[in-house]
């Protein structure tokens, strides 16, 4: 077939299937968005890259394929560099791709010239750079394969204008069949006999468990072993937050019980996920008696932080079906069910009510999550309101909850919430976001009024920073340096403004009020919705294991440490 | 700090050396000498490097992230060798 390397781009995107693409167009990459035009992909155009970027993100996670955004050179280019770095922290299967000046003048500083690849090598799985428009469609077919096989990941397509305007001819790209490591038999076993011998054995549950399409498998793993399950914030969903298997999430705003079960356990089973710092809190104090068997699909993960004793390269699927296979009978896990039965009894997770009277952002949460339910999808920001939605929110099914762990990118939520109702269109999709948040990327509700997108939006209005402020509270005397808002002073006005970027906005500042306003906002199906919830502002995030602390100080509230006074 | 010296099949594909530089860099990885050579494989380069890791970091953990940059092809210890080579 006879096109130009524009062609062939928008041709091969459709032939691996991206239905997709969030983007803004722009002098480079123009040539690209004159085909698309008349192609059967859906082109969301964002108002700012990083939207497009984290778009892609919340696409990928809510349909478990890979997400598509596209910017022009240079600034266009560099503004997709937090989303690259986000994607790349969380594993999320992304394809950039970005306009580049003509190849005649690359290196000579051109209008708009930014070296993208150089720039995003550190945050990028892989990167290509096109100089033969005969190559685009195995370089994207290659690109969508290396973003969504092995270790998830974002990669860069970097296309020079001239290449997308060079005369072409079209082949099709072969779609090659993924392969997954195999696994080790003997690593297996020796997994099953750990496990076997162990008598306070956590299952310690990651982001790769939904990666990996694996909550089924770990569903009929837990049941047959008996085995307590926590699952990390990137893994939120994994595991039904009503099993009673489920402790909740351990790290530093976790539950006491899954924080005591991985401090005191014998045995860690470790899947799909990396020993992250806010998980294992001062690392030679984390899980101090516990011997370690880490599965991943990435073999440099495995015994980065914490030695394996026994290492399994897998995919998490493939390991816990093996796991199931050979595991025969149930150990006796009374004692251990016991100990950790009687903290999860005495340690609920559970808030006060502010002193000054506003309204608890723990219960608009926690109402959120019954009226919504476990079928919606849930994103956030990144603060206090992030740990609240972590925490609060009763999550059912992998794929439910998306955010930003480790890279904690601040205005997430929206875009992602855009992406994941683009990608999911039939299913309730809620931000639940901080007012600091919500001003660094709002813009988007604009492309989602335009573009037919009606996510909603919970502003948890606490007039500040309130992630800092908490620690400014704890560790810096209560000195309050440069963390006010002035959003509870109406600057700016969330209900103005979401009536400006084409939303309904409400309000609510009352516990009577939180129901039926949220009740209203799911009534509204032809555009979103943004809520403000003005809530009290000295709300903290707890249990809380301080940073640069051990676990065994996790705090369930200020100053009263279970763990630690238990030693004695 | 400990030294190792490792040599390292590089696809020739442009972008391939830039990316184990910055993964030098990145993790903290000191680079004591480093040279790249055609390989006997037309569409490969070598790459021998001697770096220094920092208290904590181990080379098996260097290797498996420099294995999983998409165009090397392989990576091989050869602090030994070199030890059996200086001590000859
Ligand atoms: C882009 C970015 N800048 C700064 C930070 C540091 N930071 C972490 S949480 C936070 C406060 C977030 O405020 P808000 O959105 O109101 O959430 P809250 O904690 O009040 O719920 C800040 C500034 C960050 N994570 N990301
Ligand atoms: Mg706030």
């Amino acid at each position: 077939m006879d096109t130009t390397g524009a062609g062939a781009l928008i041709k091969a995107l459709e032939d691996v299937g991206c239905e997709v693409i969030f983007g803004m167009p722009g002098g480079a990459i123009l040539p690209a968005y004159d085909p698309l035009f008349d192609s059967k992909i859906r082109h969301v155009l964002v108002r700012h890259e990083q939207g497009a970027g984290h778009a892609a993100q919340g696409y990928a996670q809510a349909t478990g394929r890979v997400g598509v955004c596209m910017a022009t050179s240079g600034p266009g280019a560099t503004n997709l560099v937090t989303p690259l770095a986000d994607a790349y922290m969380d594993s999320v299967p992304i394809v950039a791709i970005t306009g580049q000046v003509a190849r005649s003048v690359i290196g000579t500083d051109a209008f708009q010239e930014a070296d993208i690849r150089s720039i995003t090598l550190p945050i990028t799985k892989h990167s290509f750079q096109v100089h033969d428009p005969a190559d685009i469609p195995r370089v994207i077919a290659e690109a969508f394969l290396l973003a969504s096989t092995g270790r998830p990941g974002p990669v860069l397509v970097d296309l020079p204008k001239d290449v997308l305007a060079t005369a072409t001819t079209y082949t099709p790209p072969k779609l090659a069949t993924p392969s997954r490591p195999v696994l080790s038999p003997v690593q297996i076993r020796n997994a099953a006999q750990l496990i076997g011998s162990s008598k306070r054995p956590v299952f310690y549950i990651g982001g790769g468990v939904i990666r990996s399409g694996a909550a089924q498998e770990l569903h009929k793993l837990a049941e047959k072993t008996g085995i307590p399950v926590v699952t990390t914030l990137m893994a939120r969903g994994a595991f039904p937050d009503s099993h009673p298997l489920h402790l909740g999430m351990p790290g530093m705003h976790g539950t006491v019980p899954a924080v005591a079960a991985l401090q005191r356990a014998d045995l860690l089973i470790a899947l799909g996920t990396r020993f992250d710092d806010r998980v294992t809190g001062l690392l030679p104090e984390f899980a101090p008696h516990a011997a370690v068997i880490h599965a991943d699909i990435d073999p440099a993960e495995i015994s980065k932080n914490r030695k394996a004793d026994v290492g399994i390269v897998g995919d998490c699927r493939d390991v816990m079906a093996a796991l199931s296979a050979v595991i025969t009978r149930k150990t006796d896990l009374t004692d251990w069910w016991n100990y950790l039965g009687g903290l999860r009894a005495t340690y609920p997770l559970g808030y006060d009510w502010p002193a000054d009277g506003m309204l608890a952002p723990q219960y608009v949460i926690e109402r959120l999550s019954r009226l919504a339910g476990p079928e919606a999808i849930y994103t956030a920001g990144v603060g206090q309101h992030q740990m609240w939605a972590a925490q609060y929110v009763k999550y059912e099914r992998p794929g439910s909850f998306i955010n930003s762990g480790g890279a904690g990118t601040m205005g997430f939520a929206v875009p992602a919430a855009m992406g994941a109702q683009a990608g999911a269109p039939d299913r309730t999709v809620w931000a639940i976001d901080g007012d600091g948040c919500f001003q660094m990327t709002n813009q988007e509700l604009a492309t989602c009024a335009a573009e037919g997108i009606p996510i909603k939006v919970a502003i948890i209005n606490n007039g500040n920073l309130g992630m800092v402020r908490q620690w400014q509270t704890l560790f810096y005397e209560g000195r309050y340096s440069n963390t006010r808002l002035g959003t509870h002073q109406r600057h700016p006005d969330f209900v103005k403004l979401a009536d400006a970027l084409g939303c309904v906005g409400l309000r609510c500042d009352s516990q009577s009020e939180v129901d039926g306003t949220i009740l209203e906002a799911m009534a509204v199906h032809d555009r979103p919705v943004v809520v403000d919830f003005v809530v009290g502002q000295d709300a903290q995030v707890w249990p809380m294991v301080a940073a640069g602390t051990g676990n065994d100080e996790v705090m369930a509230a200020r100053g009263i440490r279970p763990l630690f006074d238990e030693e004695e | 700090m400990t030294r190792h010296s490792l040599s390292l099949l590089l696809r020739n594909e442009p972008g391939a050396l830039a990316r184990i530089v910055v993964l030098f860099s990145s993790r903290g990885v000191d680079v004591e000498s480093l040279s790249l050579a055609p390989a006997e494989r037309g569409d490969l380069s070598r790459l021998d490097v001697v770096v220094e890791l920092q208290p904590g970091r181990t080379i098996v953990q260097l290797i498996k992230q420099l294995g999983r940059v998409v165009d090397v092809k392989s990576v091989v210890d050869r602090t030994h060798d070199e030890a059996i080579e200086l001590g000859a």
